[in-house]
């Protein structure tokens, strides 16, 4: 027997291969896009957070239907986004996150996780939202999902590709502030666009007020967005592509 | 050295947590003494990068966290055990040691095996699996200690480690404590006196925000000859040197 065999080496060894488990293919895609494994295992495990998610949620979902209340309110329109951010960043900040002085300790800058979880908060609404338009719809008929659909392509579409565009730029620029200034300076310029293009040839019709809210009301903007989304998607792909000697 | 500061100073309100402090530190175990509120955990905090100072210059690990590259390449080196560890009660023991270890930079295919020696080193090897809602404070706290230390930092700061640990955990703290003090600076915050008798190589006392003595623990043991008050002589030379400083505030 062989006596300089190192147990406990070959016990971690085994340890490491038993208790690990492989990151699934959502997660993979996710770190290779973000260039970060521990930003795409922040952005995996963000709903199983579930009281952070729930109130997360709850926010964005109550805003949204406050600025189908408020339709024609350009103020509402404008803040929601503002809100809803601001209600995402308190559920996973120091007043809900357990473990937040801790994630405010590490490499991966807590701006960027917010980032992506705001991400996965919009988007995962998103497609649970054109999910139950989809079940009314087959259930009740067309006319019961109206509601829901107008909640999730007025309000969680636009955002999840406002958020998208935002992490799309902060991770391609290595810059929380800069993803959120990119954001922020898209959201307005688009609201800004369709109120002047309002103005010009008459789409929307109506004052200033109809005209700023088109950015959201307009349903011909929908597809618009969903492409703008694909698009940053193709550039970050390709700005974050795997580069030689590099994980 | 890992950690140097300089005049540092940190208010909160208006009110300085931390006042004028000026320290080096090279590695081994460094203990931090002081009774409650004397600035430890905001001292700490610092340290750890959360927090910037109000005022003063810090360098750690010989780099300024004040730009965010220098302060993301410091907390990749850096391991953080905070007073009060929030940890997802869903997670199980390894899921939270490698959540961290991802966020702390760590190359992904070197996390496996950096999060098994972790878990072993604080012998939660049998808790592996189980969920964080399930653990004792105790066994808790070795999960925080498990992910401070995953990373095999350079620099380590503990805040209160010990708490929830019993005896015999303790004892297994210290020596792992001294075993990490040989390569890094670790920084340990406490107000048990016993815990920097036994593994710290140095150790500073803060009241009020400044620190008040800064020697070996046998120079702070020194410090208590003829003061009545402690159950041991570190004990003895703590409450001395908080005295005296006590009575140079009040003259």
């Amino acid at each position: 027997m062989n006596d300089d065999i190192d147990l406990d080496r070959v016990w971690v060894n085994v340890a490491a291969e038993v208790w690990h488990r492989q990151p699934g293919r959502v997660e993979r895609t996710a770190a290779r896009l973000l260039r970060s494994p521990g930003l795409a295992r922040a952005l995996v495990t963000t709903p199983s957070l579930l009281l952070p998610w729930l109130i997360a949620s709850a926010v964005v979902l109550a805003i949204g239907a406050l600025t189908q209340a408020g339709a024609g309110q350009p103020l509402v329109w404008l803040i929601a986004p503002a809100a809803a951010a601001v209600g995402i960043a308190y559920a996973y900040g120091p007043g809900v996150d357990p473990a937040w002085e801790l994630s405010a300790s590490m490499a991966v800058s807590d701006r960027m996780v917010l980032l992506t979880r705001a991400v996965a908060v919009f988007a995962v609404n998103a497609v649970l939202g054109v999910a139950a338009s989809a079940a009314s719809a087959a259930a009740l008929g067309p006319r019961a999902s109206a509601d829901t659909a107008q909640l999730t392509f007025a309000w969680l579409l636009p955002m999840a590709a406002v958020c998208g565009l935002t992490l799309a730029v902060a991770v391609a620029a290595r810059s929380a502030g800069a993803g959120a200034g990119a954001g922020v300076a898209a959201w307005i310029i688009v609201v800004l666009m369709r109120g002047a293009v309002g103005d010009g040839i008459g789409v929307g019709g109506g004052g200033l007020a109809v005209r700023l809210t088109g950015a959201i009301t307009d349903a011909n903007l929908y597809l618009p967005y969903l492409a703008v989304a694909a698009c940053c998607a193709v550039i970050v792909g390709y700005t974050t592509r795997p580069q030689r000697g590099l994980q | 050295m890992n950690i140097e500061l300089t005049d540092i100073t940190r208010k909160f309100g208006g009110h300085p947590a931390v006042d004028g402090v000026t320290l080096d530190v090279g590695p081994g175990v460094f203990g931090l003494l002081g009774p409650n509120g004397a600035g430890k955990t905001s001292l700490l905090r610092m340290l750890a990068t959360i927090v910037p100072p109000s005022a003063g210059s810090l360098r750690l690990l010989e780099r300024n966290p004040g730009t965010p590259a220098a302060r993301a390449q410091i907390r990749r080196r850096l391991g953080y055990l905070p007073q009060n560890l929030g940890y997802y009660p869903a997670f199980t023991v390894v899921e939270f040691v490698e959540y961290f270890a991802l966020l702390k930079e760590m190359p992904a295919s070197q996390v496996p095996k950096a999060v098994a020696a972790a878990v072993e080193r604080v012998d939660l090897g049998a808790k592996a699996k189980a969920k964080l809602r399930t653990l004792s404070g105790g066994m808790l706290r070795r999960v925080g200690i498990a992910q401070a230390i995953v990373n095999d930092p350079e620099l380590l700061l503990f805040d209160e480690p010990t708490a929830g640990l019993d005896p015999e955990q303790r004892v297994a703290f210290r020596t792992l404590m001294r075993d990490l003090g040989q390569h890094a600076t670790v920084v340990v915050s406490t107000h048990l006196v016993e815990d920097v008798g036994a593994a710290c190589s140095e150790v500073a006392l803060m009241a009020a925000g400044k620190i008040v003595f800064r020697g070996t623990p046998a120079e702070l043991t020194a410090r208590g000859a003829g003061h009545e008050i402690g159950d041991s002589p570190l004990e003895r030379g703590y409450s001395a040197v908080l005295a005296t400083s006590r009575k140079q505030v009040a003259a």
